[in-house]
């Protein structure tokens, strides 16, 4: 970052003085007092919608004995090895799909585009009707899945949300991935269609096909993307409410919930904001060295996603 | 302006007159007020014209004008836990379940005005156990007070499909008068139905550790049903170590977790939302639900096929073979401290709980909900005489006994309802194979730690 | 997004010529198993993305009942659910237009607000130079990067403290916070391709700094406004959280809030539930297939949000 803020500064030097030169037909003052004027808005909004809130929320989970509460909270510590879980395979299988189906989309022919046009409905949609669709699709009694089982094999299908924490997080972190797994398949497709042609024939002529081309061509030109992309996947699917609210609601038996729901339950269901918020706030020593390698990784390379 | 002013004096006095007319001593304001109030949106359509009117009344009487906004009751609460955190409320906050979900913390965090005067206007009329759920533990002031008005009574009937009990050749008549028993009673037809429908099961329990309420009433009615009501006794004492609790606390999970193993509850039913065992009955999945109020019943009002299939039934004798005390919830509203207009938002609850005008309410809202007072429902014909479904479910809120929801005796039990510690024991024993007395303890432990944070004075 | 995959020709034609020898042969067989493989793929790819989106359907063309059946496509099909939403015949859709309405706002006042603050700020930033201006894009990236769910307990109170609660501009302030970041980045980056000479010119020309932004640099930058406007109706319009708890009012709720009152009651028309999702869900749809060529830029990092 250091760099990119010396950088930064020594494009202000360098284009000072024509500046100063051009913008002649008014003070330098007022050249400011327009800068400012086109800053604040963002600025304000800033302040009263990001920094406060931010303050606020760490006011409110500032006693140290929320979090003592919360580490003996066993719905709590389920909830970091699910958080974890879920984020930790939801993100790298989506991430990974979305490499593979990236590629797959290459391929030529109009079915190959018109699939690609269905493929990004799932993000396209809004996410509550369809989390719900999911929801009910899984209920063991009447949801398609097992009525689907029983008409077709005439096997009695498990109620996938019903019983088992591992099946009903399985069934979170599948919908998270069938939601969010276009978006990434479309920019990694991005990713690969800016490869230069001519790098792969130069690849052809050196005998590389197939894998060798992909591990040797595609792969190390992708692989910054793939990394910031995954970074960025890992802080949303960390915030990700609608998934988990929707398709397990946190059960059975308050078994899945990941942080981002928990804190929602705790301060509304619960009816104690300051614990939510305080749930919330345990994600941080997560969340911030990521965010400042995202941040790092954004300045200063050319990543344009 | 001068115009409007007089027209509402006009109005006041119009009110006052009224309310000399009335015996009850409602006193209208001589100056036109607005209150804010945040109202729960009912379940049918019906109920919310209801407090239309009820407001349109009001306003026409007092001059006073009512701000109202009918919320769902999910974002309701929210909004009402919000507000009262943040000191910037409504003057009336109703809720149907803030018995157990907001006024008693609230109550002993000192936040709430003390409604005395409110509640004192029909203190003769009211039920004694709606009464018990409208006084709260202060803890500031060490002592219990009126901080709540209740409007609007439920309880957790039976509801059958006479239909299906026949197909499976039984008759809803021969059904046994205690609690177990009757529960029982149900089992054998699982077979005889599964003949012809594949999901077809014999119980609606629930189980359910999502939804507010749900899955922890069912199990209350379990542990009075064993003798273990004095979990939590009116003096905000817990007894987790009373050996007859602890008794009733594994026979209730025993009961509930072996049928649930052997196949007679909906395995969904450990996640069911509030909507999911109305459905499931309405789909004819389950043929008994226990489920609080006859909003199962009302929603099938006008398939009158349905509608009479469908039996209520209030609720056996307990186990000991005494009568069995219902869990009456007590909906209502009441005042946080921040309010701005505490004076006219008094006046307003004066004339919700006016006996007429209460009655009139919940029937236009097709009697889903029943007035807090005895004699109405024993003086109108509309709950005791007119119609099957309301004449159990009257009867086993308003004549038979009947005990408040224990957050009311201590606000640390709001606590356990929330933290779903009951729904979790049944989890633990149907989910991860623990032992029953294992499951019970665990939970008694857990209750203990809990109430521990709410020390109740003795008085 | 833009997928264009034209070079099909030539490989096609090379292999045409080529003499079938056994090498040929092989490639053949081996082309052949790669196109059936591929289609496998394709057909998973297509049941994996449409079986919810067909439940859906499904269930809003089913009657009430025949929801909790053992069926696995609707008994009785029957456009009757969509009838209900359109006249908004049940009673928690007597306000549907009403709430569709409101969703609309939110979407133009995002779109809006998100444009203004972003391309003045990014104005200022890129153009200008002003001396913090690095400070302003940390600010955004850190503020983007936050997951919105996390903000939302004090974002709820904050709007009570500023009188905002069940009021439809408290949403677009979330929305607008929650987008704008975004639109920073996406401006910056573009504007770098609008050469700097532009402005100096028309600086010497006399034209006020606002001159410059008004009648040189939002021109110029239409392609991206177009991308990041889709961007935040797209947020704005599939929005939940925010929505969900800053809303409560039938009358000032939007159409997603609306949507989980069936979730609320005891009795649940989940046709009509469903019936309303799809009519929801045609504009966002709609909106992204006719503007997906001009969001080839606004579908970068962005989209995920919310």
């Amino acid at each position: 970052m250091s760099t990119e803020t010396l950088d930064g500064a020594e494009l202000l030097v360098r284009s000072r003085p024509p500046l100063q030169r051009i913008w002649r037909g008014g003070l330098q003052g007022s050249e400011y007092a327009w800068a400012v004027a086109f800053t604040v808005p963002y600025i304000a909004l800033f302040l009263a919608f990001v920094a406060y809130p931010v303050a606020f929320g760490a006011w409110l989970g500032h006693e140290p004995g929320l979090y003592a509460e919360l580490a003996e909270d066993p719905i709590y510590q389920r909830t970091i090895v699910n958080t974890i879980l879920y984020v930790g395979i939801g993100v790298n299988l989506k991430m990974f799909g979305a490499l593979l189906l990236s590629g797959f989309f290459m391929r030529r022919g109009w079915w190959v585009k018109a699939l690609l046009l269905v493929f990004v409905l799932p993000w396209a949609m809004p996410a509550l009707p369809s989390f719900i669709s999911i929801h009910w699709m899984l209920n063991g009694e009447w949801g398609l899945l097992n009525n689907f089982l029983w008409t077709v094999f005439g096997i009695n299908g498990p109620g996938w949300l019903d019983t088992s924490r591992w099946l009903a997080l399985g069934a979170v972190i599948t919908s998270h991935i069938w939601k969010w797994m276009p978006f990434w398949t479309v920019i990694l497709l991005a990713g690969r269609m800016a490869i230069p042609q001519e790098l792969y024939e130069a690849a052809e002529v050196d005998g590389a096909t197939g894998m060798t081309r992909f591990t040797h061509v595609t792969f190390p030109l992708l692989a910054n993307l793939y990394l910031v992309c995954t970074l960025l996947s890992t802080i949303f699917t960390l915030g990700d409410f609608n998934s988990v609210y929707f398709v397990s609601g946190g059960g059975p038996a308050l078994s899945t919930h990941v942080l981002a729901t928990l804190g929602i339950r705790d301060a509304f269901e619960v009816a104690r904001p300051e614990l939510g918020v305080a749930a919330v706030l345990t994600a941080l020593p997560l969340m911030i060295p990521l965010v400042l390698i995202l941040m790092r990784k954004l300045r200063t390379t050319e990543v344009t996603l | 302006m001068s115009t409007l002013g007089r027209r509402s004096v006009l109005r006041g006095s119009a009110g006052l007159a009224a309310a000399g007319a009335f015996a009850s001593p409602y006193i209208a304001n001589a100056q036109a007020r607005t209150v804010s109030v945040l109202w729960v949106q009912g379940f049918v359509k019906e109920e919310d014209e209801a407090f239309k009117n009820l407001v349109a009344a009001y306003e026409k009487t007092s001059g006073n004008r009512i701000e109202f906004s009918l919320i769902p009751f999910g974002p309701a609460m929210q909004k009402i836990v919000a507000g009262l955190t943040s000191g910037d409320t409504p003057d009336i906050m109703f809720h149907d379940i803030a018995d157990q979900a907001v006024v008693p913390q609230n109550t002993w965090n000192d936040k709430l005005v003390d409604v005395t005067d409110v509640v004192e206007t029909q203190k003769v009329h009211f039920h004694p156990t709606a009464l018990l759920a409208s006084s709260y533990y202060n803890n500031v002031t060490k002592r219990r007070g009126y901080t709540y008005v209740p409007i609007k009574c439920a309880v957790l009937p039976f509801h059958v499909w006479n239909s299906m009990v026949e197909k499976a050749g039984f008759k809803l008549a021969d059904a046994p008068g205690t609690w177990d028993a009757f529960w029982d009673f149900f089992k054998p037809m699982q077979k005889k139905l599964r003949e012809t429908q594949r999901n077809v099961y014999v119980h609606g329990l629930q189980p359910t550790t999502n939804g507010p309420a749900d899955g922890n009433n069912t199990f209350h009615h379990f542990l009075i049903a064993n003798g273990g009501n004095d979990i939590v006794t009116p003096d905000g004492q817990g007894h987790l170590d009373d050996p007859k609790v602890r008794e009733a606390v594994i026979k209730s999970l025993g009961y509930i977790t072996t049928s649930y193993k052997e196949g007679y509850v909906p395995p969904g039913a450990l996640s069911w939302s509030d909507a999911d065992d109305n459905n499931a009955f309405h789909a004819k999945q389950i043929v008994m639900d226990l489920d609080g109020t006859i909003s199962t019943e009302v929603a099938m009002f006008h398939d009158k096929e349905k509608y009479n299939d469908a039996i209520t039934l209030k609720l056996p004798n307990d186990n000991a073979g005494q009568p069995m005390r219902a869990e009456l919830g007590a909906a209502g509203a009441f005042i946080a401290k921040s309010a701005k207009n505490v004076a006219a938002a008094k006046d307003f609850l004066k004339y919700v709980i006016q006996p007429d005008n209460v009655n009139l309410y919940l029937k236009t809202g097709l009697g889903r909900w029943l007035p807090p007072m005895p004699h109405l429902v024993q003086q109108d014909p509309f709950w005791l005489k007119e119609d099957p479904h309301r004449t159990a479910y009257a009867t086993e809120a308003m004549i038979d006994p009947t005990v408040p929801n224990y957050p009311c005796f201590n606000p640390g039990y709001a606590e356990v309802n929330a933290q779903q510690i009951w729904g979790i024991a049944v989890a633990d024993i149907v989910k991860d194979g623990m032992t029953v007395q294992a499951a019970a303890d665990k939970a008694l432990k857990r209750i203990g730690t809990i109430l521990a944070k709410y020390p109740v004075a003795r008085s | 997004m833009t997928v264009a995959v034209n070079d099909a020709g030539p490989t096609l034609a090379t292999a045409a010529v080529r003499a079938p020898t056994e090498r040929g042969r092989r490639a053949r067989r081996l082309r052949r198993w790669k196109e059936t493989g591929a289609l496998g793929i394709a057909v998973l790819v297509l049941i994996w993305t449409l079986v919810p989106v067909y439940n859906i359907f499904m269930v809003s063309l089913e009657s009430k009942g025949d929801v909790f059946t053992e069926t696995i496509w609707p008994a009785r099909p029957s456009l009757d659910s969509f009838w209900i939403v359109i006249t908004q015949g049940y009673w928690y859709l007597e306000e549907f237009w009403h709430q569709f309405a409101n969703s609309f706002y939110i979407g133009v006042g995002t779109v809006f607000f998100t444009l203004v603050i972003g391309s003045l700020a990014s104005f200022a930033i890129g153009r200008m130079r002003v001396r913090y201006g690095w400070l302003l894009s940390n600010m955004a990236l850190l503020t983007y990067v936050i997951p919105a769910s996390f903000l939302a307990i004090p974002f709820y109170r904050i709007m009570q403290i500023y009188g905002l609660t069940n009021n439809l501009w408290s949403v677009i302030a979330a929305e607008v916070t929650f987008a704008t970041p975004y639109a920073i980045f996406i401006f910056q980056q573009y504007g770098v391709s609008i050469p700097i000479e532009l402005d100096e010119a028309a600086r010497i020309d006399g034209a006020s700094p606002f001159q410059v932004y008004w009648k040189i640099y939002l021109p110029l930058m239409a392609p991206a406004l177009v991308a990041v406007g889709t961007y935040a109706l797209l947020l704005a319009w599939n929005e939940y959280l925010y929505q969900f708890l800053l809303l409560s009012s039938k009358h000032s709720m939007s159409v997603p809030v609306a949507l989980a009152q069936f979730l609320n009651s005891d009795e649940a028309p989940w046709n009509y539930m469903m019936a309303t999702a799809i009519v929801y869900a045609i504009p966002p749809v709609a909106i992204y297939y006719v503007f997906r060529r001009r969001m080839s830029a606004g579908l970068t990092m962005g989209g995920v949000k919310g």
